[in-house]
């Protein structure tokens, strides 16, 4: 393990109940990097996240953040690590209870000491940071997939994590605003320092901003191709890989 | 209105039974003490368990759906003190008052029907129900609202929790809730009558 990995993974299986999803993934993650969960639908690419942010037990394996056995530490001690995790779910997963600026301002509310007159500046901050500074008040209800999911990186920014994981940031957005999520994204490492983990399956952003990554395959349920995915493309000899990143090749101008 | 219905009808039926004993005075003494202790209490809780149970059900569901309860989880907020404990608190305060509110309209119909079929008058309809119901008949059926309230909510909540993540899995949670709370409120109902008798209430 080198000193930049931020979150080792080694011999992880991962399955509900009987069912095996995945088995003995091995990989790193550098800190400071756009890491990239790539493969097919199916090949359990959520459910690798979902083992890494703390919602999934591992049938076997270690997960190791930041140096520390993440799934070998009690619950409370995991719940600070997480504390350090912003994770932005596939449908954005806002609180349909609150409105678009209350769902920012919860975690800010729960786990700061800032003051209310404090926090709606902050609210307001990280709107406009993903472009929905003037959906404070809407309700979840009230926006479509993408804005929801905006919405739900800004509330995953509201702490400055460490780690932001994403699950499928522009599947379903237009081309434009996929490429805003992109650079978006880019934006969040380069200018917060965090390191990102994004499931993905677009090749589009793949290529534009990824910079290492592991390949999962449905088939044999682990990974088989690693590096970050434009070098993937030209140099991988496995014929799903190559297939995978080929047929992007193909439909890119 | 359910209450003012069974009100009515054991008026009703105890008048036609009673009247044969030349006892029909008593009618009061009967829709008073079967209101109180057992009718208001079941038929709120039955009502609740169907209308409230149901809906915490669909919404903590659809929220499992949503993915909204793992983002809780990520975000360290414990989803039993957000989501249950206030929904639980609020069915286990709100259910004692619908019931004192069920007692008073089932009380109501009885009083109709004793008025309008036996030709009592309504004062002494509600002297002899205020001789004939015991304030610990009260206090009894106000702790089994309370015991209904936190059965619905606690096993309502938790079929939530429980469901699936697909639209279908909504429907199948609130059913379930359903079926669950007027069942479980049923047989607390049952486990209170033994109860009772055994204090001799």
């Amino acid at each position: 393990m080198t000193e930049s990995a931020l979150i080792s993974v080694s011999g992880l299986t991962l399955g509900y109940g009987e069912r095996v999803i995945l088995q003995a993934l091995d990989f790193t993650v550098p800190r400071g990097s756009i890491f990239a969960i790539m493969g097919g639908s199916g090949c359990g690419k959520s459910t690798v996240m979902r083992a890494l942010v703390g919602l999934l037990r591992p049938q076997a394996g270690r997960v190791t953040v930041g140096g520390e056995d993440y799934w070998g530490c009690d619950a409370a001690r995991r719940s600070v690590i997480d504390r350090g995790f912003g994770v932005l779910f596939q449908g954005g997963a806002l609180w349909r209870a609150l409105s678009v600026g209350g769902n920012v301002a919860l975690p800010l509310r729960l786990f700061t000491r800032l003051a209310r007159s404090d926090i709606a500046p902050l609210v307001r901050l990280k709107l406009a940071l993903v472009g929905m500074a003037d959906a404070i008040d809407c309700r979840p209800s009230e926006l479509s997939g993408g804005m929801r999911k905006r919405a739900g990186l800004a509330r995953a920014l509201a702490l400055e994590p460490e780690v932001l994981f994403l699950d499928e940031p522009s599947a379903g957005l237009d081309p434009i605003s996929s490429r805003r999520m992109d650079d978006l994204i880019v934006n969040l490492r380069d200018g917060l320092g965090a390191t990102i983990v994004m499931v993905s399956h677009e090749r589009d952003s793949l290529f534009g901003i990824a910079d290492d990554g592991v390949f999962l395959d449905a088939a044999t349920r682990t990974v088989i191709a690693r590096g970050a995915p434009s070098v993937l493309r030209d140099t991988c000899p496995d014929p799903l890989v190559a297939a995978f990143m080929h047929r992007e090749r193909l439909q890119s101008p | 209105m359910v209450n003012f219905l069974v009100g009515a009808i054991l008026a009703f039926i105890g008048a036609s039974q009673l009247s044969r004993f030349a006892a029909s005075a008593y009618v009061a003494d009967l829709v008073g003490l079967a209101l109180v202790r057992e009718m208001a209490p079941v038929m709120t809780a039955i009502i609740m368990a169907g209308r409230t149970g149901g809906a915490y059900a669909a919404r903590i569901a659809t929220m499992q759906g949503g993915e909204e309860i793992d983002a809780l989880a990520v975000a360290g907020i414990p989803t039993v003190d957000y989501l249950v404990l206030p929904a639980v608190l609020s069915l286990t305060l709100t259910l004692p008052f619908l019931y004192l509110y069920g007692c008073l309209i089932g009380l109501l119909g009885g009083l109709i029907v004793a008025m309008t079929m036996l030709g009592i008058t309504a004062q002494s309809y509600l002297q002899e129900t205020l001789a004939a119901v015991p304030l610990n008949r009260f206090v009894f059926g106000f702790g089994k609202c309370i015991a209904f309230g936190l059965l619905i909510g606690v096993a309502s909540c938790q079929i939530g929790l429980r469901a699936g993540r697909s639209a279908a899995d909504v429907g199948a949670a609130a059913t379930r809730a359903v079926v669950v709370g007027i069942v479980g409120v049923i047989a607390l109902d049952a486990a209170f009558a033994v109860l009772a008798n055994g204090a001799g209430l």
